[in-house]
């Protein structure tokens, strides 16, 4: 596997040990994302997804195999990573007692840019996504898209290498989410930012990913789809929808099987 | 003329007191016509009395010092008791030490607390000091472990997402999430505080509003006791209000709803 590539999982598995049990999230994971390359990540709820993130991210340490960010190691160089890799959530945690604008300064100010710069920034990002007027709105005066927009700009004013989308959309209503995710988009395209989207929505997936990565359980890839090399975003669903019954039909067998 | 909202709704909270303390002068000035001033003096009586405190600088002297002695001790049992909280919060080791320790000592009786202050030290301010130290700290101490504990686990994973340094984690997200928290417990704290150094300024004490008292008590002057009890209450109040103002500053945020 090429090291030069800015995320790349080798043979990687996580193991949880709850009560002197352990549980397997991910098994021998592979993959790796290229330079401003835009994947998705799919897969059945608990197979691992956010585990593999909480890895990438450095937050959590992988039992086996290797993980490399940017050719570091996330957990071991921790503070090498500062403000190179942006995290999207599925809720907004917008800080309540900042305002919009000073919720868009927190990455700048974990960064230490002096306050002026980071007002700046935080202005410019309030503009790009349209809200001007709510600067010193606190979150409770916000609806959940104004805050989703917020949450992505404090994510994007530390300008990150590496952006993770966790269910960015999925606590939105229909509507907001597609114009959000449209103006997530138009972002990474501006900025070339290598991307993960992560998703349980096929249609999804197959709109915003170059590359689609269907997980099953416990977290491994079970299928890859190449979105540029088919026809149709239709097409792509449907392949994608076949890497699911594929994962589903891997983790009933591993199920029924004795141990 | 429209009254503006704000007023008629300050209004609406402070009329039930407003209320309730006419309600009681009635009450007590309709006892004092059959009951012996020494019992009962009249709401004129105490009334001045109350008004020499606050007009008389040898009296007024003695109020001050009470309010000194409580603000004082509770700004050190904040700091303390706030340090060892973030302690706590922090680490599971230290709080399963602490818990049972702070809960021993909110169990210890605050007249307790004065019989050992006399024993352990000769110096006045020294004795109060320690006992309003140590009714206070550690409920300062046991509120902000539990407020730590419940900072929102999204706010502190999204400052490790974002990297931020141990300091920085504290800055940023742990200390402002809880200063609702902090803010309950010295409103709190500060009743108990004024309790207490009174009850501590009974004893050695030659200044203070629990002199005073013991004072009125050895001439059976009621209205002096009623009148130093009074100003007590005045000084909690105006406490209590510097506590609403820093409030209104700090939880500006808050949604209209949540605000006390
Ligand atoms: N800190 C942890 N300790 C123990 N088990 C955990 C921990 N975090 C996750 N798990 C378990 O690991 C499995 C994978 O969880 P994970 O959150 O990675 O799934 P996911 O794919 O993100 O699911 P979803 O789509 O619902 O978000 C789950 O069964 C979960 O219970
Ligand atoms: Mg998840």
């Amino acid at each position: 596997m090429n090291p030069d590539l800015p995320v790349t999982f080798q043979n990687v598995s996580k193991r949880y040990t709850q009560r002197d049990e352990d549980f397997l999230a991910c098994r021998n994971l592979n993959f790796s994302v290229a330079e401003g390359e835009t994947i998705a990540i799919v897969g059945e709820t608990g197979c691992g997804k956010s585990t593999a993130m909480q890895m990438l991210l450095g937050l959590q340490q992988p039992s086996e195999g290797r993980v490399q960010v940017l050719g570091c190691d996330p957990f071991k160089e921790f503070d090498a990573l500062r403000g190179q890799v942006g995290i999207v959530f599925q809720t907004d945690r917008l800080l309540p007692w900042r305002t919009a604008s000073q919720n868009i300064q927190f990455g700048l100010q974990v960064l230490r840019i002096p306050k002026a710069r980071r007002r700046r920034i935080a202005g410019e990002w309030l503009e790009r996504l349209g809200l001007s007027q709510f600067a010193d709105a606190y979150p409770h005066q916000l609806s959940g898209g104004m805050r989703q927009r917020v949450a992505i700009a404090r994510t994007f004013a530390i300008e990150p290498r590496v952006l993770l989308a966790d269910e960015a959309f999925s606590a939105l209503d229909e509507i907001t989410a597609s114009v959000i995710r449209v103006d997530l988009l138009r972002l990474v395209r501006e900025q070339r930012t290598t991307t993960i989207f992560i998703t349980h929505s096929v249609p999804e997936a197959a709109e915003v990913a170059e590359r689609v990565l269907v997980f099953g359980r416990p977290g491994q890839v079970v299928k890859e789809v190449n979105v540029r090399d088919l026809s149709s975003r239709e097409e792509a669903a449907a392949e994608i929808r076949i890497g699911l019954q594929m994962a589903r039909a891997e983790s009933r067998r591993c199920e029924t099987s004795p141990t | 003329m429209a009254v503006p909202r704000a007023l008629r709704e300050r209004w609406r909270s402070q009329s039930a007191l407003v209320l309730d303390l006419v309600l009681i002068a009635v009450v007590w000035q309709v006892s004092t016509y059959f009951l012996p001033p020494i019992v009962a003096p009249g709401l004129s009586a105490i009334g001045r009395a109350l008004l020499d405190i606050f007009i008389e600088p040898d009296l007024r002297i003695h109020l001050i010092y009470t309010s000194l002695r409580v603000l004082v001790s509770l700004l050190g049992a904040f700091i303390i008791g706030t340090a060892v909280g973030l302690m706590m919060g922090g680490s599971d080791w230290f709080r399963d030490y602490m818990r049972p320790l702070l809960n021993l000592m909110q169990g210890i009786p605050a007249l307790s607390w004065i019989v050992f202050a006399v024993i352990w030290f000769t110096e006045v301010e020294v004795r109060i000091a320690f006992i309003i130290l140590m009714v206070t700290i550690p409920t300062f101490a046991l509120q902000v472990d539990s407020a730590v504990r419940g900072v929102n686990l999204d706010f502190i994973q999204l400052a490790q997402a974002f990297r931020a340094s141990r300091m920085q984690r504290y800055a940023m997200v742990l200390l402002p999430a809880i200063v609702p928290a902090i803010i309950s417990v010295w409103s709190v704290n500060l009743g108990n505080a004024i309790r207490v150094a009174v009850v501590a300024e009974l004893i050695g004490a030659t200044t203070g509003v629990g002199f005073q008292l013991l004072n009125a008590q050895a001439v059976l002057d009621m209205a002096a006791a009623i009148a130093w009890t009074l100003s007590l209450v005045l000084v909690l109040f105006f406490y209590q209000g510097i506590i609403m103002m820093i409030e209104r500053r700090l939880l500006a945020w808050r949604p209209k709803g949540e605000q006390a």
